[in-house]
């Protein structure tokens, strides 16, 4: 048994020295082995501990098992189970390192599959392979994950080792020249997220040699107070020889110039061997231990976006169905696509985070919120605030979010107090502290200043930074209460100047009831940045609140040389005002895809034409008109596409004044979309969506791999009649005949008689209508085109 | 990448080859064109076996199509994960865009394709090399995709694997295996015989040919 861990090595010891490559030794003894290196752990134990063996001689305190790949994706067909291949793994290094001070490290690499967005594999899937491995090594002394390019995955793999063991955590990612992973993770995201979620050490390995890592960890370093690891490959191997560009001469020194960067462990990745090593040690004894204090202000993120604290960031708000019919509408209908539209006009308006609160009582929240999260990260790169007023759903939110969030929020509460904050800290996110308490909310700037300092003593006890908590003092209504509006802003300026904290507000709140409230608001707001306020919470599509939070950093000198601000300036500037143009007609404008137009004109025909004889003796029409020239090739898909969502453009003018007149819906029907389990291409089956929106219909889009469970389920839920599914590739057709077979056999939507009550069409670039027919579909749509003239022939 | 991309290859990939060019899709593709080359990291990567290699071997149609050959080169390329979260992107905030860019981009993937083709000819001045065949044309088993990702270590050396259903992750990817000779190939085109989506294939359809 080992007298050190890994904790008193890193006190104790100037440097922490890594073992080299196993790979790379592996094939150089020309050892054979089946399906993965790993295997040899069992058939050739004894040259795999010769290998450790070396590197302990050569002066490593840690040696990483050889168990890489050793994951159940990697393994499945080699015959040998993950338990039983890193076992062997771990007791071939710990036999090894018997009689010495070294460590064994459980080495863990990537699964091998891409994680959601980008790939099929789930969060939650990662995080099981990841668990598996993790209680399949519990004899090592520490836990080494390594050369991994995806954050998301990475930090299922942190969660599972934190919630099945005790040990320490070392944790490195790979990056490209660009300096950044191949999915476009930025090494301060990287910095943040993992010194967030409490691994022990982190750095970089693989890629790249050590001469070439500099740029990488100084952007790292700058965002972490931890050790920093550096295990680089012996620079680029040779296409012919396969031999390594860099000697291990040459290796140490690069090393050895980037101790300034606060490095505490290093070692070797491919190319490497013993040599290299003990240069290494060589180089490095003598050298002392150069500590570089975190430099960067607190800091949230997403997985390529770093947003740091260090004067007022927007927020924007509009990801809240409070008061929005429309996006309640949204929520029940489980309309993604809605939500992610309103993120990405934020983004576009100036929002440099975004609030998350999809809080209604008819749907499930936790699971809004998981879908939502990840939805808005496919599409989006803004860090995010997880809103909720539930522990369970905030939860939810941190667990799958890609990054460093913010909660939103903890209050004063006891039970507010003992529920988020350990969510925090475990999750490593930053919070908004709400200063309210069972009281309510305090009249006083004294009372909410009081509350503010509980909420971040209590944070600091439990290792929550006090910079990492964002105290809100409330805006009230200042048409109800006239003197609330200066209690908030000295509670502000005491909370900003006496406790060091950041700040949050939500703005818009201040005008309740009173006219001109752009106006109000955006006073208030100016008022209160000047107080102290670095998280204005406000809806960003209003240039006079952008406006003033950009005029504001200028004034106070945050924006250097107005840079920020004249570029804004420049973006925003309308480009040579568009010549008056004649008015044009409803269908014209459709048939030319021109938006505005298109709903200038359906507003101007409002005023004189019946709204369902508009949508039918129109719009409709007009469309058909596209969709002819389109089947007769005389104009693109691109342009069907773009009269669709001209079209779309009115509907929703003619939505809003149905809505107001109370008259009659003009949705023609519910359709579930959807592209089958395993089925990752979805383009074809988004174009069949706006499509069919645009021709009136309402589409439940359940988006792609989509469990045929969550199809019927929703069919059942929603009371829908129609169903279209989507296959691109031969190898998910079984999973959409799976899909069918199931909506067929469920007793719900069946009729009396046992026939169905659904009906199905499909499509896909593989599929044939014979094949549509032999698998029980209703219809086979060739094209987006058809598909709406079998949802005309179905709803009508 | 090169600086434009085949703009009738990516209208025939929309299925619009027969119709005529007009200004709004001309301004429509320079946008998208301009926004894709900016935001797509180009990989990819290659490396010779010998053959015969059991590996690699399945079904009929390769054993045709590397007749005569002792060496092959396989090769992975990749527009990245960059590309693939544009479009996504895209078909929240303009799907006639998202559909432009999705066939601007089949187009480049196969651009980096014929530059590794290029690079991999240039290293063998002396053989005659085959079209690239691909797991999924003929009877040639998609299930290979694994054990070429395996060879080339595409997930860590490019940042390119497949998920369940053997589709490659990110989307816009090729894997493919061309065959090396000493003495000349037929460069047979790889044509609608091998291919799967022969039944249905929407340029057949309309009289046409996808360019493969």
């Amino acid at each position: 048994m080992n007298t050190v861990d890994f904790k008193t090595l890193l006190k104790k010891k100037e440097f922490v020295l890594l073992d080299g490559a196993m790979g790379t030794l592996i094939q150089k003894s020309g050892a054979k082995y089946e399906h993965a290196p790993e295997t040899l752990n069992i058939t050739r134990p004894e040259l795999i501990m010769s290998f450790h063996r070396a590197y302990i001689e050569a002066g490593a305190d840690i040696v990483y098992a050889n168990t890489f790949g050793a994951n159940a994706y990697k393994l499945d067909g080699s015959g040998y189970s993950v338990e039983e291949i890193i076992r062997a793994g771990v007791a071939n290094a710990k036999k090894a390192c018997e009689g010495t001070q070294a460590l064994t490290a459980l080495d863990i690499g990537p699964v091998g599959m891409l994680a959601e967005p980008a790939g099929a594999m789930t969060f939650e899937e990662a995080y099981e392979y990841f668990k598996q491995q993790i209680l399949a090594g519990a004899d090592a002394d520490v836990i080494a994950f390594e050369t991994m390019t995806d954050l998301y995955e990475l930090k299922a793999a942190v969660l599972a080792a934190k919630e099945n063991s005790d040990k320490p955590i070392m944790a490195t990612m790979t990056f490209e020249r660009s300096g950044r992973t191949f999915t476009g993770v930025s090494a301060a995201s990287a910095a943040l997220t993992l010194t967030g979620l409490g691994v022990d050490a982190l750095g970089v390995n693989c890629s790249l040699g050590p001469d070439e890592l500099e740029p990488v960890i100084a952007e790292m370093t700058k965002y972490t107070d931890l050790p920093i690891i550096v295990k680089a490959n012996a620079g680029l191997p040779d296409p012919s020889t396969n031999e390594y560009s860099i000697l291990p001469d040459r290796f140490a020194e690069c090393v050895k110039e980037l101790l300034p960067l606060g490095v505490k462990c290093a070692g070797g990745c491919c190319g490497t061997s013993p040599e290299y090593i003990s240069r290494l040690k060589e180089m490095l004894s003598g050298e002392l231990f150069i500590s570089y204090p975190k430099a960067a202000d607190t800091c949230v993120c997403s997985a390529g976006t770093t947003v740091e604290i260090n004067g007022p960031r927007i927020v924007g708000e509009r990801i809240n169905p409070t008061g929005k019919k429309l996006f309640k509408q949204a929520l029940v209908d489980n309309n993604i696509d809605y939500i992610l539209t309103q993120a990405l006009s934020q983004v576009s308006g100036g929002a440099e985070i975004l609030d998350v609160n999809v809080g209604h009582p008819e749907i499930d929240e936790k699971q809004m919120m998981t879908r939502v999260i990840k939805a808005i990260q496919s599409v989006c790169d803004a860090p995010l605030q997880i809103d909720s007023t539930k522990p369970d759903v905030l939860e939810a939110g941190l667990r799958c979010y890609n990054g460093r969030p913010i909660v939103n929020s903890v209050n004063g509460e006891e039970k507010s107090l003992s529920s988020v904050l350990p969510l925090v800290k475990k999750y490593g996110a930053s919070v908004v502290g709400l200063t309210l308490d069972e009281g309510g909310i305090p009249k006083t700037a004294e009372g909410r200043f009081e509350i503010a300092k509980r909420i971040v003593e209590r944070a600091e006890a439990l290792g929550i930074n006090r910079s990492d908590v964002y105290i809100d003092c409330l805006t009230l209504t200042v048409s109800a209460e006239q003197d609330a509006c200066r209690e908030t802003l000295n509670a502000l300026h005491r909370v900003k100047t006496e406790l060091g904290c950041k700040t949050c507000l939500g703005v818009s709140n201040i005008s309740f009831g009173l006219p001109n409230r752009e106006l109000v608001n955006s006073t208030f707001l100016t008022m209160a940045l000047e107080e102290g306020l670095d998280l204005p919470i406000i809806n960003p599509n209003l240039d006079v609140m952008t406006g003033a939070v950009r005029a504001y950093r200028v004034l106070s000198g945050i924006d250097k040389n107005a840079r920020e601000f004249i570029e804004n300036c420049a973006e925003a500037a309308p480009t040579a005002k568009p010549k008056k143009t004649e008015t044009v007609s409803l269908e014209a404008a459709v048939y030319s895809g021109l938006k505005n137009e298109a709903a200038q004109a359906a507003e101007r025909l409002l005023e004189t034409t019946d709204p369902l004889e508009i949508v039918n003796n129109m719009l409709i029409p007009a469309l058909d008109r596209v969709g002819e020239d389109f089947e007769k090739n005389k104009i693109f898909l691109p342009q069907l596409i773009q009269s669709a969502n001209t079209a779309q453009a009115c509907f929703e003018v003619i939505k809003r004044s149905l809505n107001k007149s109370g008259g009659e819906s003009v949705s023609k029907g519910k359709i579930i979309l959807a592209t089958v389990k395993g089925d990752i291409h979805d383009i074809g089956k988004n174009i069949v969506k706006v499509l069919l929106d645009n021709y009136g219909y309402t589409v439940v889009d359940l988006g792609r791999d989509v469990d045929p469970q969550l199809i019927v389920d929703t069919a059942v839920k929603q009371n829908i009649k129609m169903i279209g599914l989507s296959a691109l590739m031969t190898t998910t057709l079984g999973s959409m005949e799976q899909t069918i077979r199931l909506v067929r056999e469920t007793p719900e939507l069946q009729n009396p008689d046992g026939s169905s009550k659904c009906v199905v069409f499909v499509g896909g670039a593989v599929l044939t209508k014979e094949y549509a027919m032999k698998i029980g579909a209703d219809y086979y749509c060739r094209d987006a085109k058809e598909s709406v003239d079998t949802a005309k022939l179905v709803l009508g | 990448m090169p600086e434009r991309l085949n703009r009738r290859e990516a209208v025939r990939y929309l299925g619009g080859s027969r119709v005529e060019m007009n200004a709004e899709m001309e301004k429509l593709m320079d946008e998208c064109e301009a926004e894709l080359l900016s935001r797509a990291r180009p990989r990819y990567i290659y490396k010779m076996i010998t053959l015969p290699d059991e590996r690699v071997m399945s079904g009929e149609d390769i054993k045709k199509h590397l007749k005569g050959c002792g060496s092959a080169v396989l090769l992975g390329a990749t527009l990245g994960a960059e590309t693939d979260r544009l479009i996504r992107e895209m078909q929240v905030r303009d799907m006639a865009k998202a559909v432009v860019l999705d066939s601007l981009a089949s187009v480049a993937v196969e651009e980096v394709c014929r530059r590794a083709d290029g690079l991999i000819a240039a290293e063998h001045p002396d053989k005659y090399m085959t079209f690239r065949f691909s797991p999924g044309y003929g009877d040639y088993p998609i299930k290979l995709q694994k054990t070429f990702l395996t060879l080339l270590d595409a997930p860590r050396k490019i940042g390119l694997s497949m998920n369940g259903s053997f589709l490659l992750v990110p989307s816009k990817s090729v894997t493919a295996i061309a065959g090396l000779s000493d003495s000349p190939v037929e460069r047979q085109r790889r044509g609608c015989a091998v291919c799967n989506l022969r039944q249905t294939c929407k340029y057949r359809r309309n009289g046409e040919h996808c360019g493969f």
